[in-house]
C-alpha cells in the first residue's frame, strides 16, 4: 500500500473532493460539514504519513498523472521537501477542528459551510503546490490556494475584513502574474514544464530572459511570503482574518513561497545555467532587515493578533536569510524553521483565538490579567513565545542556531548578529504579552468572570504547544532528515 | 515628483523587459525549443496515442489532464469564493435594493432573447459535445449555456428565472466539473491502472471517446452554473 504509485495523486485529490462534497453534504447548523471535514483531514493526513515512510524508506520517488512519460504528462514528485505536507495536515486538521464552536461564533450560518469548503481547498492546492514536479501545475494549484485564501480573509463579513482581502487579492493576482511570466519564460527557453526536465535543458540559454525568468519567480514569490518590502498586504489580512484562518496563513500559506524558492533553487543549481549569488545576497539583506523591521513594529501594537502578524514577517525573515546564506547549515535551518515555524504560530493564533472568543478582547489591555481565567490556554501561548523567541529547549531554537551558524560558515558573521538583535527584539514583545496575562491586574470585573475554551479549542492549542516542546526536544530529527535533500541541492555547487 | 520616479521606473522595467524578450528563442521560428520538444511530441504522436482528432484535446484532456483537473477546481474555488462573501450578509439594509433599481426590459429585448435561447441553447450543446473533434469543447460550450441563463435572468424577472437553476440539487451541480473529472480519472484507475488514463486499444477507442465527452459535459454544465451562480449572487440573489 505505502509503495502503490497512484498513492501520490490521490492525496491530492481527497482534500479537493471533500471540499467540494462540503455544502451538499451539510446541514443547517453546520455541524455535518465539520465532521465531514474531519474526516476528509484524517484521511488525508493518513495519506501523508504513508507518503512519508515511503520517502524514508526509499527516497524521492515520482508519479506520471495518466500513465504517461514524464516531460510530456504531468509528473507529481515526493521528496523530503515535500515532506512539510505533515505539518499542512496536521494543521489543517487542528484549524478545522478548533473551529468546531469558532465558525458558528464568527460567522453567518450560510457561511459555515462554505468556510470548510473554502479551508480544505486551501489545503488541497498547498498539498499539490508542494508535491506537483511541473511548473504549470504549480500555478494552478498556487491560484487554488491563494484565490480561497482571499475569501478566506474576507468571510466573516466585517468592512476591515473585506477591505484586507482586497488588498491581498491585488497583490496576490499581481504576485502570481509575475510567477505565470517566469514560468512562460522558462517555457519559451526549454520547450518543457517538467521541473526536472527544464533543470537539464536550460543550460546554454540566452542571459536576459533567464535572469528576468527568475526575478519574476522571486518577486511573485516573496510576495506570496511576505518578506520586507513586499508585507503590506499581510498584517491586516492575516490580522483581521478569523483565527484559524490566521493559523493556516501565517502558519502554512507563506511558508508556500519559501517552499516555492527551493523548487526554483533546485532548477537553478542544478542547471548551473544562472549563477544567483547575487540575488542571494540581496535575499539574505532583505531578510536581516525582515527579521529586524517585523520585530521592531511588533513591539508596538496593542492587538495581540496584529503583534503575532509583524512576527510572522520577522520569521520569514529568518527563513529567507537562510536560503540567501545558501550554505548547508543555513538551508537544514531555514528549511526546518518552515515546519517549527508553522507549529509555533498556530499555537499562538489558535491561543489568541481562543482567548478572543471567550473574553471578545483583543488588546493585550483588554486582555490583561487573563492568566488567572484561562490558565491552560495562556501557559499554551507562553510555550509558543518562548519557542519564537528561540529559547532551548524549545522548537524555535535549534534551526535559528543552525541559520547563525550557517552566517558563519558562509563567512557573514554580520548577519548571525543580525539574527541575535532580531531574537532580542521578539524577546520584549512577546514577555510584554505574557506580562500582560499573568502580572497586570484586569481591568474591569468582567476579565475575570471568563472561563477556559471549549475542548475543540483546548486540545489543539495543547497539543500544538506540546509539539513546541517536543520538536525542541527531539530537534535532531527533522534536521538529520532535510540533511540529504539540502546536500542533493547543494551538491552542484561543490558541496557549499 | 512620484509621477517622474513611476515614469522612469516603468521606463528601465520595460527596456529589461524588451530586452529578455528580444534575447529569447525567435516566436515562430520552427527551431525553437518550444517546437521541437514537448510540441513536437504532441503533434506526432498525440492523435494515435490519444486516440482524439483534436490536438489541442489531446493536450488539455489526456497528456496535462491533471492540469484542467486543477483549473475546473480553480473556477470552482472561485464560485465558493464569491457565495462565502455574498450569501448570508447580516444587515441586508446595506445592500442595493433590487426591486428600486429594477428597470422592465424592453418588448423587442425580451421578444429576441425568447426566440434565440432555444439556438444558443442548440449550439452550446454542441460546442460541449463536439469539443473533443472540434475546436471549443466544456469552457466554451459551458460559457455560452452560462450566458443563456443570464440573459434570460434579465429578462423573465425573479421568480421565472429562480426556476432556471435547480434548488435542490445546485449544491452538488456547480461543482460537477471536478467531480466528473475526478470520477472519469478513478475509472481510468481502477481499470487501466493510473489515474486519468484512458484505453489505446483500437477497439476500445468508443469507450475513450465517451469518457471525454462525459468530462467536457461536466465542465460544460459546471462551467454554467458558475457563471450563473454568480451573475445572481452579485445581484443580490441566491
Amino acid at each position: 500500500m505505502i509503495s502503490w504509485p497512484p498513492l501520490l495523486v490521490l492525496f491530492v485529490l481527497t482534500p479537493l473532493v471533500g471540499a467540494v462534497l462540503t455544502p451538499a453534504v451539510s446541514d443547517a447548523t453546520g455541524r455535518r460539514s465539520w465532521e465531514w471535514a474531519i474526516g476528509t483531514m484524517l484521511l488525508t493526513s493518513a495519506m501523508a504519513g504513508a507518503l512519508i515512510m515511503r520517502v524514508l524508506d526509499e527516497g524521492p520517488f515520482s508519479y506520471v498523472v495518466g500513465g504517461w512519460v514524464a516531460p510530456y504528462g504531468i509528473e507529481l514528485h515526493f521528496d523530503e521537501f515535500s515532506a512539510s505536507v505533515a505539518v499542512v495536515c496536521l494543521l489543517g486538521l487542528l484549524a478545522v477542528v478548533f473551529s468546531r464552536h469558532y465558525a458558528p461564533a464568527a460567522l453567518a450560518p450560510e457561511r459555515i459551510p462554505y468556510y470548510y469548503t473554502l479551508l480544505l481547498l486551501n489545503i488541497t492546492g498547498m498539498i499539490g503546490f508542494i508535491v506537483t514536479g511541473d511548473l504549470f501545475n504549480l500555478y494552478v494549484f498556487m491560484e487554488i490556494l491563494s484565490l480561497s485564501a482571499y475569501a478566506l480573509v474576507a468571510i466573516s463579513g466585517e468592512k476591515t475584513a473585506e477591505m484586507a482581502a482586497f488588498k491581498y487579492l491585488v497583490m496576490g493576482a499581481v504576485s502570481s502574474l509575475s510567477i505565470l511570466f517566469g514560468v512562460g519564460l522558462l517555457y519559451a527557453l526549454t520547450g518543457s514544464l517538467n521541473m526536472a526536465d527544464v533543470t537539464m535543458r536550460l543550460a546554454g540559454s540566452a542571459k536576459a530572459p533567464l535572469v528576468v525568468a527568475f526575478a519574476a519567480l522571486t518577486l511573485g514569490l516573496m510576495v506570496k511570503s511576505a518578506l520586507f518590502p513586499l508585507h503590506i498586504w499581510l498584517p491586516d489580512a492575516h490580522a483581521i482574518a478569523p483565527s484559524p484562518v490566521s493559523a493556516i496563513l501565517s502558519g502554512l500559506v507563506v511558508k508556500v513561497g519559501i517552499l516555492g524558492m527551493l523548487r526554483m533553487y533546485q532548477i537553478a543549481y542544478g542547471s548551473g545555467a544562472i549563477d544567483l549569488s547575487g540575488l542571494n545576497l540581496m535575499l539574505t539583506w532583505l531578510g536581516a532587515i525582515s527579521i529586524v523591521m517585523g520585530a521592531f513594529f511588533a513591539v508596538f501594537q496593542d492587538d495581540i493578533k496584529m503583534m503575532l502578524a509583524y512576527s510572522t514577517i520577522s520569521n520569514i525573515g529568518y527563513i529567507v536569510m537562510g536560503l540567501g546564506l545558501a550554505s548547508s547549515y543555513s538551508l537544514i535551518g531555514a528549511t526546518v524553521h518552515v515546519f517549527n515555524h508553522a507549529l509555533i504560530k498556530a499555537t499562538l493564533f489558535l491561543g489568541a483565538g481562543a482567548l478572543i472568543h471567550q473574553t471578545g478582547q483583543r488588546t493585550l489591555s483588554g486582555l490583561a490579567g487573563v492568566g488567572r481565567s484561562m490558565p491552560f490556554t495562556t501557559a499554551a501561548i507562553s510555550i509558543g513565545a518562548i519557542s519564537i523567541v528561540g529559547i532551548p529547549p524549545t522548537a524555535g531554537f535549534l534551526c535559528k542556531w543552525y541559520i547563525a551558524l550557517g552566517a558563519l560558515q558562509a563567512g557573514q558573521p554580520l548577519f548571525a548578529v543580525a539574527l541575535v538583535f532580531g531574537a532580542l527584539l521578539i524577546f520584549v514583545y512577546y514577555i510584554r504579552m505574557v506580562n500582560a496575562f499573568y502580572f497586570r491586574k484586569p481591568q474591569d470585573a468582567g476579565a475575570s468572570a471568563v472561563h477556559e475554551a471549549p475542548a475543540t479549542m483546548l486540545v489543539p492549542v495543547l497539543v500544538l504547544a506540546t509539539l513546541c516542546l517536543v520538536m525542541g526536544v527531539l530537534g535532531s530529527l527533522p534536521l538529520s532528515f532535510i540533511e540529504p535533500a539540502v546536500a542533493r541541492l547543494l551538491a552542484p555547487l561543490g558541496g557549499g | 515628483m512620484k509621477r517622474a520616479l513611476t515614469i522612469v521606473l516603468l521606463i528601465v522595467l520595460a527596456a529589461v523587459l524588451l530586452n529578455a524578450v528580444a534575447a529569447l528563442p525567435p516566436h515562430g521560428s520552427p527551431d525553437t525549443p518550444a517546437y521541437t520538444h514537448v510540441g513536437a511530441y504532441y503533434l506526432e504522436h498525440g492523435p494515435e496515442e490519444t486516440g482524439s482528432e483534436n490536438v489541442v484535446t489531446s493536450v488539455i484532456l489526456n497528456y496535462r489532464g491533471f492540469d484542467t483537473n486543477g483549473e475546473v477546481t480553480v473556477i470552482v474555488t472561485a464560485l465558493m469564493a464569491v457565495i462565502a462573501v455574498l450569501t448570508g450578509v447580516r444587515d441586508a439594509g446595506n445592500r442595493p435594493d433590487t426591486d428600486a433599481t429594477h428597470v422592465e426590459p424592453s418588448v423587442v429585448v425580451r421578444f429576441i432573447v425568447r426566440v434565440l435561447a432555444p439556438f444558443i441553447l442548440v449550439f452550446a450543446v454542441y460546442v460541449i459535445l463536439n469539443g473533443h473533434v472540434t475546436p471549443g469543447g466544456g469552457f466554451q460550450g459551458g460559457t455560452m449555456l452560462g450566458a443563456l441563463v443570464i440573459a434570460l435572468t434579465l429578462v423573465l424577472g425573479e421568480r421565472e428565472s429562480a426556476k432556471l437553476i435547480p434548488q435542490r440539487p445546485i449544491r452538488i451541480i456547480q461543482v460537477i466539473a471536478p467531480l466528473t473529472f475526478v470520477a472519469v480519472g478513478l475509472a481510468g484507475l481502477i481499470a487501466w491502472g493510473d489515474f486519468l488514463s484512458f484505453p489505446r486499444d483500437e477497439q476500445l477507442r468508443p469507450v475513450a471517446e465517451a469518457m471525454l465527452v462525459l468530462i467536457e459535459a461536466g465542465i460544460g454544465i459546471g462551467g454554467a452554473v458558475v457563471f450563473a451562480r454568480v451573475f445572481r449572487l452579485m445581484g443580490g440573489r441566491s
